[in-house]
This record gives structure tokens, C-alpha cells and sequence, in this order.
């Protein structure tokens, strides 16, 4: 790992092709400063992604990369990491990949809390499938499949997340370059699965959760002086649902994450040219 | 004088059937003696009728019989289930102090043995099993001591006050037997040698074929019979620094894998049925990405739920054909236990040479029987290792553009690229589903798609070149008549040759392991006047393949019941086919 990585090592060459003013684009910025800040290089990095505007993330960014098939990002995150300890892992993915289609994936991932960051560019909106309502729509946000609104609560994946045990739960601005990166820090440096909801305005097809409603409306706690290690206080910022609030909510300090619980030490990759030296006692277990 | 055994214990689930079945397996085995097993079972935890039934023998046994020698009955259904396979000779075990009346065919022997009370005297109703077990030993003239060691396996995690129990619950129903009963009608005299054997079932030795080929990270999701393959793995996998994960569901379980694959890892999931379904989505990404991966399908009876705890071979369509688009796979299906291991290394060494998901398809009764080996069978000195075109810091830079960018599909005469696993020096790179270039960046260009699905197919193209996709042959090759198979149905088959043999019938047998590629038959199917083809379906799946290779109209023996071919059914079944006409499609 060199110590001259620039955060532009991240970037590939290719141009992006998300909407002009896409929140994505900041958030992909930080994820690659945090990234380099955090002594990591492309060579001894891998990115997950999922399918959508988000899951394009792996093609603009420059590491080893998977670009999954939809919702299941996660877990591809969960084998690279166990296969190799050593590496670090990122998986990204929006609010449709992860709440809706990925639920499930989500709240295991969570609960076994391996070592890996989790960004999900939470836009609020079906983008790529040009404007439908997505998990986090609010319940009367009219879209072409939603002409009267979606009828039914958006999904709160802060409480989704603290549910399931979460080591590590924090929201962002995409906006916000700075505090955005910091909490992407915070979120890589997290021993545990480190969970980062990215406010990543859709300019094209969201009126109403734009940069200005954020910007109006973000609270930050850090400012607000919210301590993350105090449980009860998290709960009450995760469930207050009148305010956007970005920060580290939740962080629990004595997080061990899923493969020192089991012991998983070891580059997986490396293996024997033949049979293992004592395999055939594989075969006498059976006399 | 009986030179076999057909042993079984019958009863509801949960009354511990399976393991006093192993215990008397590994008893024989101990004692040098074949032993080939298969179980009856539904598919419930408590309750409903299950089996485990033993044939054992000094020679060399491949497949069960439709006979039974000595039955040990704890309800009546196990009585009533057998009936057909129950003979004039045929010795039943139940315990008469029992609730239920024992209703045995006037012309079998009825061994009323107080299986509990004995238990009890010997310090527990929960070790009738066991009193059964030498009532059985009895019965067949086998020395009880036999089934110490097996004993002291099974409970020796309890305690040696449990095991002396045990080996004492067995001798009062040795003695009982002995004294209230004179068998020497039966006429078993159950000769045994100095063989050592290891008895293991077709999960088990995916499961050690994936240790000794390197296999370091397995998820799956438990469904009926592919999970004993991680139950094996779980707690083996960690001594070699590997790890299993029980993930959320199937779609998480291939998805892990893909992920431990693409780190580096020789990786590997297992399932069967519906779970074969939910993979499938992925499965196209394993084979656009290039990901060397295995994925196992232990088949079991569909479509849908179908019948999970039977024995099918439906899937091979699947395995084939699954997945939307396009995709280049090999098909491997091992035709017997050994074979269940050493073509789960060759599936680990395919997916690493051609960057292609192995399916490594088996079955349930495969995945559940029990059989002995001599454990040379196993010989890991003759385990192979290849990585592939595996580079590492040194070896990259022949793969580096001029832009030094990794080119992880570099389009190449034998369609296979060079692999960099994370950490290696510039191999960063992206891998995709979407059809992409050389470096791995999406492209929707004419010929750049032309030239990628060109590339993968050619790795299929260079397999079938290097690779030897032979076929295993048995009985007469220069016989006019010719039966093919594919999986288990191998064992019964290699046994119905006997039976034939006595009939005067002379065939030769073709079992194929490998389904895609496949071996090019069409010489041997023109050289025969029949051609049949066997397998555990109801559409001839396998047929229809050979039918496709070779243009020529085959005759099939198709089994969809639930229930495996019987060696003697299978003779039988061959002569009839051999009497008749080739059927009009």
C-alpha cells in the first residue's frame, strides 16, 4: 500500500453518465476521498455495486469491482471479505437496490455485522427506470406508478438498520462534501459493517427531496452535540421522523465484526498445490 | 447359505432410525464387509414412515435389491411398507410389549424381542435401538463386538457411562435372542476379513473432494439433501482456514460465493430444487463475469416443492439450459460416491482453467446412501491442483495495456484471460454482467459483443479440446446392445449386468459423467443394435441429448417414482426394453 494515493487514483476513466447535478457524483467523490484518506489503494480495494444509477458507481471508480445484479450487492461484499480479510471492501448501492429488492440482504448484513461499508444513495426515487416511487418515496409522492402517492410509509432504514443490530449507523449529505467524506471515514475505519444512508438528490425526476429541501432542512448532530455511543439517544434521532438529520447516529465502540467472531484470519486464496498435507485423515474419519 | 444381507430398521422419524442404521453400517464396515445403504424418508421431523436399510455383502455391492432379510419393525407400517420386499425367509424384529399388534405374515419369522425393557435394564428405554442391533447381531450370526466400535463413536462425545450402556443394551438383545430363539434356519453366517473399508455417502465426499481441491469458503442456504454438504464442511472447512455461511437465502448463498470467488477463493454453494431457481439469477453474472465458481445441485424429485425427500434426476435440463441469454457452463455429474469426489476437485480445477461456473450435479440418492470404500479410493497424493491463468505482481504485465489498465477479458486464442485477485499490483478492474470490453467497462458496440461471446464460447470450445471427457464402460464392449446412463444410476447398473448375465444377456454399459461437454457417442450408439438410455426422469432428459448428438432414435427406461432404480428391477426393465420396439415420437 503506497502512502502518495490520491483520491484521483480511484477514478476511472470513464466519464460518468448520470444526470447533470446527480447527487451521485458527489457521493461517489467522497467515497473515493475517504477512500485514500484512509491509507487504502485501488490494488487492495474492492467496491461492490448493485444495479441502477448507483450501481454505475463501480464503472466510474478505479479498484477491483463487482457490479452485481440487482439487490444482491451485499452479499458479494460478505464473501470477498471473508475470502480476504486483508482487502477492503465498500459495497453501494441506492434506495431501491437496498430497501426494496435487497431488504433482506440488508437486515442480514447488518446483523452479522461484517467489516465493510455500506453507501446507499438514497435519492428517494426509481431514476433509471425514469421516475417510479421507491421504498423511501413519501407516502404521497406522485410518480407514474404512484399517481396518488405511494399510500403506505417510506421505509426508514436507519430504524430498519438499528433493528437488526446495526455496530455502525450514519446518514449523509452528498452536497456536503466535506461532512459526507468524514462520515464515510468514520464509516470505513468502523471494525464492523459500517452503514452510511447518502442523501443523493435525483434532479431529473424528484421535485420535492431536492438539494434545497436538504439543505433547509439537514440537522447536523455532530453540531446538535449528539453523543453516536449512547443507544437511547440514537433511537430517538433515528425515529424522529420530522427532521433529516446527517451524522453518526449510532456506533457501538465495542464492535466485533463477523470474522474475528469467527476466527476468520486467513487469505483464502492461498491454497495447496495438491491435497492438504493431513487430508487423508479426512478419509480415515470415516472408518 | 445367504452370501448377503438386507437389513432394515423401520419406524416414525425421530425415533432415531438413522442413526442405529449408521451404527450397524459402520459395524459391518469395521468387520470388512461391503455395505451399500438408502433411506426412506418424508418429509417431516416427527413422524411418518422412515427407513434405513443395509445391504451388505463380501463382495462388492453397488446398489439396494428388492429384498429384505431381516427387518426391525418399531411400528407396523414398517411392516406394511416392506411387504413386497419381505420374503418366505424374512426375520421381523418388534418388540411385542409394544401397544401395537404385530401383524407378520404367517410364513416370516417373528422375533418378539421386549426391545424397551431390555433398553431399561440396561440403563434406558432410549437404547431399544440398540437392543434391536443385537437382537439383529443374533439373528445373522454376527459377533455383537462388532458394534463397539461404532457404538463408542456414536456416544463417546457422552460419556463412557453412555457407551457401556449402549454395548450392554446390545448384548441382552443378542443374548434374548439366543435364548428364546433357534435360528439356525436363517442360515447367516456373516463372514468377515481383515478389509479395512471407510463407509461415506455422495454429500460427504463433495464435501471432502471441495477440502482436498481447496475449496476455503462455502455459503449456502440448508434445503433437503444438498445441506449435508455444509453440515460436513461446518467445523472441517475451519482447519484449513476456511469458513462456511448459512446465508439469509439461496440468491445471498451464490451471491457469497461469486464474492469469494472473485477474491481469490476457490468458493462453492450447494442446493437443490427451488433453490437451484433462485441462484439461477445470478448465475448468468458468475458466467459473464468469468468468475471460477462451483455450484452444486444435489437433485431431488420437482418441479416446485415436488417430492423433496425422493430421489429424481430432473434437473439436467436446468443445469443445461438455465438462465436467461446465453451463458458457456460445464456440466459435471458424477456417476458414483468416489466419483463424487474426484469430480468435485476436477469442477474446482474447470472453474479456475476456464473461468466458468461448474454445476456439479448429484442426487438424492447418491447424496444420502451410504457405501464402503477402501480409503485408497480417496488418494489425496493424486490430487491435482490447477489455478489457471492465475497472474501475480510479476506475471501482469504482459496483460497491462498502454495505458497500463488490467485486461481481465483480454480476448485470447483459447478464449481464456488472465485472472488478478485483489491485491495484485494494477490488476484493479471491474467485473459486470452488462457485456463489456477486454478492461471490463460496459460496451453495447456491435463487434465488441461479438467478439466477448465469441471469447466465452471459445473456452468451451478449448475445453472440449484439451480436457478428457470420457465415459466410464462396463460390462461386454463388443456387445451388440448398448444401455447409457448418467448419475447414480450407475451402481444398479453395473449390477442388473449380473443378473443379465444369467439370462444370457449380454450388454455394455456407457455412464457418462459429464454432461456438457459430453463425450461424442454417436460411434458407439451406430456401432449397437438397441441403444437405451436410463436415467431417473419422466421425459428422458438424457435421451434427448443423445437422440440430439447423434440423430438416432434411443430407446429410454425412464423412473420418476420417487424411488431410485433396484439393480434386479433394472434387469428386468432392460429386457423388456430389449424385446421392444423403438418407440414413435
Amino acid at each position: 500500500m503506497s502512502s502518495d494515493v490520491r483520491f484521483t487514483d480511484f477514478k476511472s476513466d470513464k466519464q460518468p453518465t448520470w444526470c447533470p447535478g446527480c447527487g451521485d457524483f458527489g457521493t461517489m467523490n467522497g467515497m473515493m476521498k475517504a477512500l485514500a484518506e484512509t491509507g487504502n489503494d485501488p490494488d487492495n480495494t474492492f467496491v461492490v455495486a448493485g444495479i441502477g444509477c448507483s450501481g454505475k458507481i463501480g464503472t466510474y471508480m478505479h479498484s477491483y469491482a463487482l457490479h452485481g445484479v440487482h439487490g444482491r450487492a451485499l452479499p458479494v461484499g460478505t464473501g470477498v471479505k471473508m475470502a480476504r480479510p486483508d482487502i477492503e471492501v465498500m459495497v453501494a448501492g441506492g434506495d431501491g437496490d437496498g430497501y426494496s429488492i435487497g431488504a433482506g440482504h440488508f437486515v442480514h448484513a447488518v446483523r452479522r455485522n461484517v467489516d465493510m461499508s455500506y453507501i446507499v444513495m438514497d435519492n428517494r426515487i426509481y431514476g433509471l427506470t425514469k421516475g417510479q416511487a421507491s421504498p423511501t418515496s413519501r407516502s404521497d409522492f406522485e410518480t407514474s406508478t404512484t399517481p396518488e402517492g405511494p399510500k403506505q410509509p417510506p421505509v426508514n432504514p436507519l430504524a430498519l438498520a438499528l433493528a437488526s443490530g446495526a455496530s455502525f449507523i450514519a446518514q449523509s449529505f452528498a452536497s456536503d462534501a466535506l461532512r459526507h467524506q468524514e462520515i464515510v471515514q468514520q464509516a470505513i475505519e468502523h471494525d464492523g459493517f459500517g452503514f452510511v444512508n447518502v442523501f443523493s438528490p435525483c434532479v431529473t425526476f424528484n421535485d420535492v427531496d431536492t438539494y434545497d429541501y436538504f439543505r433547509d432542512n439537514l440537522v447536523d448532530l455532530e453540531e446538535a452535540g449528539h453523543d453516536p455511543s449512547d443507544y437511547e439517544a440514537a433511537k430517538e434521532v433515528i425515529l424522529d421522523s420530522d427532521k433529516e438529520y446527517q451524522g453518526v447516529m449510532y456506533q457501538d465502540e465495542n464492535s466485533v465484526p463477523y470474522h474475528e467472531q469467527h476466527g476468520v484470519t486467513e487469505d483464502m486464496s492461498e491454497i495447496p498445490d495438491g491435497a492438504p498435507e493431513d487430508a487423508m485423515d479426512l478419509v480415515r474419519e470415516f472408518y | 447359505m445367504a452370501e448377503d444381507l438386507n437389513w432394515a430398521i423401520g419406524g416414525e422419524a425421530g425415533d432415531g432410525i438413522d442413526s442405529t442404521g449408521k451404527i450397524f453400517a459402520q459395524a459391518l464396515s469395521r468387520a470388512g464387509r461391503h455395505v451399500y445403504t438408502s433411506k426412506d424418508f418424508a418429509s417431516r421431523i416427527r413422524g411418518g414412515y422412515t427407513a434405513y436399510k443395509i445391504r451388505t455383502s463380501v463382495d462388492d455391492i453397488q446398489s439396494v435389491v428388492d429384498r429384505l432379510d431381516v427387518l426391525v419393525a418399531l411400528t407396523q407400517r414398517t411392516i406394511d411398507e416392506n411387504l413386497d420386499e419381505l420374503h418366505e425367509g424374512s426375520a421381523i424384529i418388534y418388540d411385542g410389549e409394544r401397544s401395537w399388534e404385530a401383524e407378520i405374515p404367517d410364513e416370516m419369522t417373528a422375533v418378539d424381542v421386549p426391545l424397551k425393557s431390555l433398553a431399561e435394564d440396561a440403563g434406558g428405554a432410549i437404547m431399544r435401538n440398540v437392543v434391536a442391533l443385537g437382537a439383529a447381531c443374533a439373528i445373522a450370526n454376527f459377533d455383537v463386538e462388532y458394534l463397539d466400535e461404532a457404538l463408542e463413536k456414536r456416544f463417546g462425545g457422552k460419556g463412557s457411562k453412555i457407551v457401556e450402556n449402549n454395548k450392554k443394551a446390545a448384548r441382552l438383545g443378542e443374548e434374548y435372542v439366543e435364548e428364546n430363539y433357534d435360528l439356525d434356519h436363517l442360515g447367516y453366517d456373516l463372514e468377515t476379513t481383515d478389509n479395512d473399508y471407510v463407509l461415506l455417502n455422495g454429500n460427504e465426499a463433495i464435501g471432502m473432494g471441495a477440502l482436498a481441491a481447496g475449496c476455503r469458503f462455502y455459503a449456502g442456504y440448508p434445503i433437503t439433501p444438498a445441506t449435508t454438504i455444509m453440515e460436513y464442511l461446518t467445523g472441517r472447512i475451519e482447519e484449513y482456514g476456511g469458513h462456511v455461511v448459512q446465508a439469509e437465502d439461496e440468491l445471498s448463498a451464490i451471491n457469497m460465493a461469486l464474492g469469494g470467488a472473485r477474491a481469490g477463493a476457490r468458493s462453492m454453494t450447494a442446493t437443490s430444487g427451488a433453490g437451484i431457481d433462485l441462484m439461477t439469477e445470478t448465475f448468468g453474472l458468475v458466467a459473464t463475469s468469468e468468475t471460477p465458481m462451483v455450484i452444486c445441485d444435489v437433485q431431488r424429485s420437482g418441479p416446485s416443492t415436488g417430492m423433496p425427500t425422493k430421489q429424481e434426476q430432473g434437473d439436467l435440463n436446468m443445469a443445461l439450459y438455465g438462465g436467461h441469454g446465453e451463458v458457456p457452463r460445464f456440466v459435471v455429474a458424477p456417476t458414483s460416491i468416489t466419483e463424487c469426489f474426484w469430480k468435485t476437485i476436477e469442477a474446482f480445477n474447470l472453474a479456475e482453467k476456464y473461468q466458468t461456473p461448474v454445476f456439479l450435479v448429484s442426487d438424492l440418492a447418491m447424496s444420502v446412501t451410504e457405501q464402503t470404500f477402501p480409503p485408497e479410493a480417496f488418494d489425496m497424493d493424486a490430487v491435482e491442483i490447477d489455478r489457471g491463468k492465475l497472474v501475480d505482481d510479476d506475471t501482469i504485465d504482459e496483460w497491462l495495456d498502454e495505458q497500463g489498465r488490467f485486461r481481465a477479458h483480454a480476448v485470447t486464442d483459447d478464449g481464456v484471460s488472465p485472472r488478478a485477485i485483489p491485491g495484485t499490483t494494477d490488476g484493479a478492474h471491474m467485473s459486470t454482467g452488462l457485456e463489456h470490453d477486454e478492461l471490463g467497462r460496459r460496451t453495447e458496440a456491435q463487434d465488441e459483443r461479438v467478439r466477448q461471446v465469441d471469447k466465452r464460447y471459445r473456452k468451451v470450445e478449448t475445453a472440449q479440446e484439451r480436457e478428457d471427457w470420457e465415459y466410464r464402460e462396463f460390462g461386454n464392449p463388443d456387445a451388440d446392445d448398448l444401455v447409457i446412463s448418467w448419475g447414480s444410476n450407475e451402481g444398479a447398473l453395473v449390477e442388473a449386468l449380473g443378473y443379465l448375465e444369467e439370462e444370457g444377456t449380454d450388454i455394455r454399459v456407457i455412464s457418462v459423467p459429464y454432461i456438457f461437454p459430453r463425450p461424442d457417442l454417436t460411434d458407439e450408439v451406430e456401432a449397437a443394435d438397441d441403444v437405451i438410455v436410463v436415467e431417473c426422469n419422466a421425459t428422458g432428459q438424457f435421451a434427448d441429448l443423445i437422440e440430439h448428438d447423434t440423430l438416432t432414435r434411443v430407446k429410454r427406461i425412464n423412473k420418476y417414482t420417487g424411488v431410485r432404480f433396484k439393480a434386479d428391477e433394472l434387469a428386468e426393465e432392460i429386457t423388456d426394453q430389449l424385446a421392444a420396439e423403438v418407440p414413435a415420437k
